[in-house]
């Protein structure tokens, strides 16, 4: 809701601490070296192993909420093995009755493949009701993969992704039935029944990897803005740069819980184990279940967000090569708890951001190491974090209940 | 002897860029390029001017033609071309269609059966045959594309698609004017082309309102369209006859220019 952010900044920046899942597929054969989407034969899917994981990862996030999280994230993404959560709604219901006191970001909902998107509207009250009012509504276009997947014409993605966005805040904040005769969704009647319980509604995140109009779009409309990673930190900090202009073009300045940096995060006792008992899976992650994400089909992206976009484009993920360049370009954040401390610090200021979506899992790492990698970053990085940056607030965005 | 000059033509949608030149022929020749944007299949067109007035409309989202906000399908782009028509003041044409283009000689045809003369659809996308699928061109290697595109291994725009392709660039550095055409082409052509892919499925039941006589050409080497489709076509619309051409694969007007030229002035004149 445009004007209603202005959250009075209190003492300094503060800092919200997620635990992110994306819910790889550990199985991918050895021999199996093409793309982890759109094409990715889903025979190479275990569903004895799918559930199994399935199960672990719902686990890996409620401990998030044990050792102390602000909140956990889930997102979505269609026929991959990058991330195994076509409906993370699904997931965050379950998360919504198993947890107490976490904030529940959905990371988003791809809305144009929503058709009609009310349902988006629908299952988000669902989940703010159940949880008493933890959710947080994320809304994304859908990745460049699912246009191939859903056979959805990437060419009119934006402008289904505005028609949706604004059909599901009206179905939350004005009262219905009433009509809705848009270019791409025609609905007679609508009139969504839950409401949910975060008047007027729940806070909104934004998740992008810089195209302009996107960016344009959450400064509008004072939501929060996910970067997302696998880039060299260089292009988190021109995309946060060009967040902040984009809200200072819309009059104001950009608080710190409108900027989120989600980045891979492992914890050992030293440096040297972190390292190795760390490595083997991030490249599992980055050469077996990346390649794919990247294709951009013809009209996802203007013209001139392509021309910004292709700047950082050598530095994305898939084209590391060595050990060495994740470290330099912080692609993930893995040492001793004093080094993870240090590099997250450095991070966090050179940001600005008030929100650290730290992934725990990643590739195939396995349950034991995720676990203690979630206990001694709980235990040993995150208390020093709050005692540098504070504790954040929720931003009057949020509009929570008192 | 380029005979062919750039003009412009303000439409509905915006201002397209057109090229026209040429004299005589019974109506005008109206060229419809295909979505790899090559615009003016210049020898040609350079050829068919030589004997008759020819014109051909760069589509909205190509070049620097304008207007692709303002169309969403098949049926937006069909009514785009019969303002370009009508603002030509052109009562009827042949017309002479690749692919995307081929497609929308079709739907002029059988929308508007009496602006057409004569067609000739050159491995024209726009049906759908069971079992006999057109070939994905979006987000494809360029080096695997482009050897569904030429026949000719060293035709230049091929060489030129798998030197892109191994370059192993970092696209960060590679000219930005370079990909913005590229860019554009293949956007106006997911608008038109991406679900139902690269056809109509209203198409094939309206092809009996053709009342041009109409050639069907298919390049013997087109690695995106099957023939089946040249076949669908010619089963569907009264007067028809199917040409394979040697030595052509997809972009058969590129590639065969004077090929082209003659079977496409035998057609319009015989």
């Amino acid at each position: 809701m445009s004007g209603t952010v202005g959250r009075p900044m209190t003492k300094g920046p503060s800092v919200r601490f997620f635990s992110f899942h994306l819910m790889p597929y550990p199985g991918l054969p050895p021999d199996y070296d093409g793309p982890a989407w759109i094409t990715c034969p889903n025979e190479l899917y275990d569903p004895a192993l799918g559930g199994e994981v399935y199960n672990r990862y719902i686990d890996e996030l409620l401990y998030a909420e044990e050792v102390g999280f602000d909140g956990v994230c889930v997102n979505e993404h269609h026929q991959n093995a990058y991330g195994i959560m076509p409906s993370p709604n699904l997931i965050a219901s379950i998360l919504a009755r198993q947890t107490k006191r976490v904030r529940i970001a959905v990371v988003g909902n791809a809305l144009p493949l929503y058709d009609p998107p009310t349902r988006v509207a629908e299952e988000f009250a669902m989940i703010d009701c159940i949880s008493g009012g933890r959710l947080i509504a994320g809304m994304v276009v859908g990745g460049g993969p699912e246009y191939y997947s859903f056979s959805l014409n990437p060419a009119q993605a934006r402008e289904r992704f505005a028609e949706a966005h604004d059909l599901i805040i009206r179905a939350w904040t004005e009262p219905g039935p009433f009509e809705h005769i848009g270019k791409h969704y025609k609905l007679r009647y609508v009139n969504t029944w839950p409401r949910p319980v975060q008047q007027p509604h729940p806070e909104i995140w934004i998740p992008g990897v810089g195209s302009l109009e996107t960016l344009e779009f959450v400064a509008k409309h004072h939501y929060a803005y996910m970067g997302i990673p696998y880039f060299h930190i260089s292009v988190f900090e021109r995309m946060f740069s060009l967040m902040r202009d984009a809200c200072r073009a819309e009059g104001y300045e950009a608080d710190p819980l409108q900027l989120g940096w989600l980045v891979p995060i492992f914890v050992a006792d030293t440096d040297a184990e972190a390292r190795s008992r760390y490595e083997d899976h991030f490249w599992y992650f980055v050469k077996r279940l990346l390649p794919g994400i990247n294709i951009s089909p013809p009209g996802y992206t203007t013209v001139r967000s392509v021309e910004n976009m292709l700047k950082g484009a050598g530095t994305f993920a898939l084209n590391l090569k060595s050990w060495q360049e994740v470290v330099d370009g912080q692609y993930a954040i893995v040492g001793s708890p004093d080094t993870v401390v240090e590099q997250l610090t450095a991070n966090i200021e050179r940001l600005g951001v008030g929100n650290l979506l730290g992934l725990f899992q990643l590739g195939t790492l396995p349950a034991e190491d995720t676990h203690r990698n979630l206990t001694l970053f709980a235990t040993e990085v995150m208390p020093r974090l709050r005692q540098r940056f504070g504790v954040a607030g929720t931003p009057a965005t949020a509009a929570v209940r008192p | 002897m380029t005979v062919l000059v750039d003009a412009t033509l303000e439409t509905a949608v915006g201002e397209v860029e057109l090229r026209r030149g040429g004299s005589g022929g019974p109506v005008p020749v109206v060229y419809l390029h295909s979505g790899q944007g090559e615009g003016a299949a210049m020898a040609l067109l350079e050829e068919l001017a030589e004997r008759c007035q020819v014109v051909a409309p760069v589509f909205p989202g190509f070049g620097a033609s304008q207007g692709l906000e303002f169309i969403d399908d098949i049926e937006d782009a069909s009514f785009h071309l019969l303002d370009v028509l009508d603002r030509l003041e052109f009562a009827q044409v042949d017309l002479l269609g690749l692919s995307l283009g081929g497609w929308m000689a079709a739907e002029l045809a059988t929308r508007w059966p009496d602006r057409v003369r004569r067609a000739v659809l050159v491995n024209a996308v726009g049906l759908h045959v069971d079992g006999e699928p057109i070939k994905e061109i979006f987000g494809r290697p360029l080096d695997e594309l482009a050897g569904d595109l030429y026949a000719d291994p060293e035709h230049p725009v091929a060489q030129m698609m798998r030197a892109m392709a191994q370059a192993d660039l970092n696209p960060g550095e590679i000219p930005f004017d370079l990909i913005r055409p590229v860019i554009q082409a293949l956007a106006a052509t997911a608008k038109l082309g991406w679900n139902p892919y690269l056809h109509n499925p209203k198409l094939r039941g309206r092809l009996g309102r053709f009342r041009a006589p109409a050639v069907v050409v298919h390049g013997r080497h087109d690695g995106i369209v099957p023939r089946a489709h040249a076949e669908a076509y010619v089963a569907g619309i009264p007067d028809a006859r199917i040409v394979d051409l040697d030595g052509a694969a997809h972009m058969a007007t590129l590639e065969r220019p004077s090929e082209v030229a003659s079977l496409v002035l035998r057609h319009l004149q015989g």
